[in-house]
């Protein structure tokens, strides 16, 4: 069986497909071939506008072994570069912080400003002599990386030839119009990581799926049953799940983060946790919202990156405080009970007869969409490496 | 102040990274060797001066632009 054959059984329909064969997820050649015909050629997550908060601030995200710099200009707008001198290729900026005049590479000291634009090369004439005929400032700007924010995530499209953001997830922009408005990070307690020895991938599979829910999260059983939840699956865009008995955290005497605007009653208990593809996993309620962006760090480890936001700023409600540490606590509690299952599929890989696995029907419905679309995405970069 | 204090301060002023200073102090060394004449050594100090200024976000860059760009030195940049 040739490695289309295996994408074949993948990309069969749930009730008979496989999942993805053992080297998607310990094979570091096939996680090579992801990284540009998955991670790459989409739109991918980097990270989170908050982090850089203001004109001027600039943060260093490596990405897949890409060096990238995420920067807000004067006007506000945030745009993401390769992190990477022109003149000799010195990283740029070597840590998160405020640019207060102009990007400076260590080395040679060419400057860039913060919309990328190179702006002086020092004596790149000579002594003194600060330009030069075949030296043109207007040909040797950062390189920009295709950006798109969105739920305050930093997407990026690398291979630059993906269809725009908005094109590509018109429908999951669609389904969650009611959700387009301010988010407000909860503040440094609201945000977290936790490294996991995972495939990236398998980080997706557990959280578009709610099979588990009753198994893995026994505290969610007493409110939010299985039958409660319900399977999101929109082929070729995202996959998740929703739940219909979302219930309010409550502090002492009551007190609920407050809602965000004109929602309508379909979100009263509704809430829903949908995987944008490829690594961003999202998650929307009535009075709170997360983003977790999935960092691949090489084939069996994975960095997940958590911030948890909010209608209101932590400034507008400093007595809520308290609460939203604690709902803090509680999804990280939550995000911690999957580790083991992640990590033990990962190690579960490794045993060289799994056929990548059978799907129940019923419940696998979103995470088979998903090995649907990685299997697509790697099927038409063969085909047309091969064409 | 003497060029020996001068090339003392700049060098403390590289030790501890302080780019408002190093770009004042190259600006000093450039102002006193375009009064002595040399040009090339002004430009030299000027530049200096000039992307220390631009780094940190200093008004003064605009004028060390001018000055540079005046000698044929720098491309007139758009503030």
């Amino acid at each position: 069986m040739n490695k289309h054959d295996k994408l074949a059984a993948v990309m069969a329909p749930v009730s008979t497909a496989n999942g993805l064969p053992n080297e998607h997820y310990i094979d570091p050649s096939v996680f090579q071939e992801e990284k540009h015909a998955v991670l790459f050629a989409n739109w991918a997550g980097i990270g989170f506008g908050k982090d850089v908060p203001e004109p001027g601030y600039a943060k260093p995200v490596e990405f897949l072994g890409m060096p990238l710099v995420m920067v807000r200009d004067t006007t506000g707008e945030l745009g993401v570069f390769q992190n990477t001198c022109r003149h000799r290729g010195m990283i740029l900026v070597e840590k998160p912080g405020k640019i207060r005049g102009a990007i400076r590479c260590p080395y040679h000291s060419w400057c860039y400003g913060l919309d990328g634009r190179l702006v002086s090369t020092p004596h790149v004439g000579g002594p003194g002599q600060n330009k030069h005929d075949d030296i043109r400032l207007d040909e040797l700007g950062l390189v920009r990386i295709r950006s798109y924010v969105w739920r305050d995530v930093v997407f990026v499209n690398i291979g630059g030839g993906a269809p725009d953001f908005e094109e590509v997830h018109a429908g999951l922009l669609q389904r969650w119009t009611e959700f387009d408005q301010p988010l407000h990070s909860g503040g440094a307690a609201s945000g977290f990581k936790l490294e996991v020895k995972t495939n990236w991938k398998l980080a997706v599979e557990n959280y578009c799926e709610s099979y588990h829910l009753p198994w893995v999260h026994p505290g969610l059983n007493s409110y939010s049953r299985l039958e409660d939840h319900y399977n999101i699956e929109e082929p070729g865009q995202y996959s998740g799940q929703g739940t219909l008995v979302y219930r309010q955290l409550q502090g002492d005497g009551g007190a609920v983060f407050p809602d965000f605007g004109g929602l309508s009653s379909q979100w009263d208990e509704g809430g829903e946790y949908v995987a944008i593809y490829p690594n961003v996993l999202l998650g929307v309620q009535r009075d709170h919202a997360f983003a977790i962006v999935l960092e691949p760090v090489d084939c069996e480890h994975t960095v997940e990156h958590i911030e948890l936001y909010y209608a209101k700023t932590s400034a507008e409600t400093p007595e809520l405080e308290d609460l939203r540490n604690e709902n803090a606590k509680l999804w990280q509690t939550v995000f911690e009970e999957d580790v083991f299952v992640v990590e033990g599929m990962q190690r579960g890989r490794h045993g060289m007869l799994f056929d990548g696995g059978r799907f129940s029907p019923a419940m696998d419905g979103p995470t088979h969409c998903f090995h649907h679309w990685v299997a697509s995405q790697l099927d038409k970069a063969r085909t047309a490496e091969t064409a | 102040m003497t060029r020996d204090e001068l090339e003392k301060a700049l060098l403390a002023a590289h030790a501890s990274g302080t780019g408002r200073d190093l770009s004042r102090l190259y600006t000093l060394a450039g102002d006193q060797a375009e009064g002595a004449g040399r040009i090339d050594a002004a430009c030299f100090y000027l530049t200096q001066a000039f992307v220390y200024a631009l780094e940190c976000g200093l008004p003064e860059a605009a004028e060390l632009n001018r000055r540079l760009a005046d000698k044929g030195r720098a491309h007139l940049l758009d503030w």
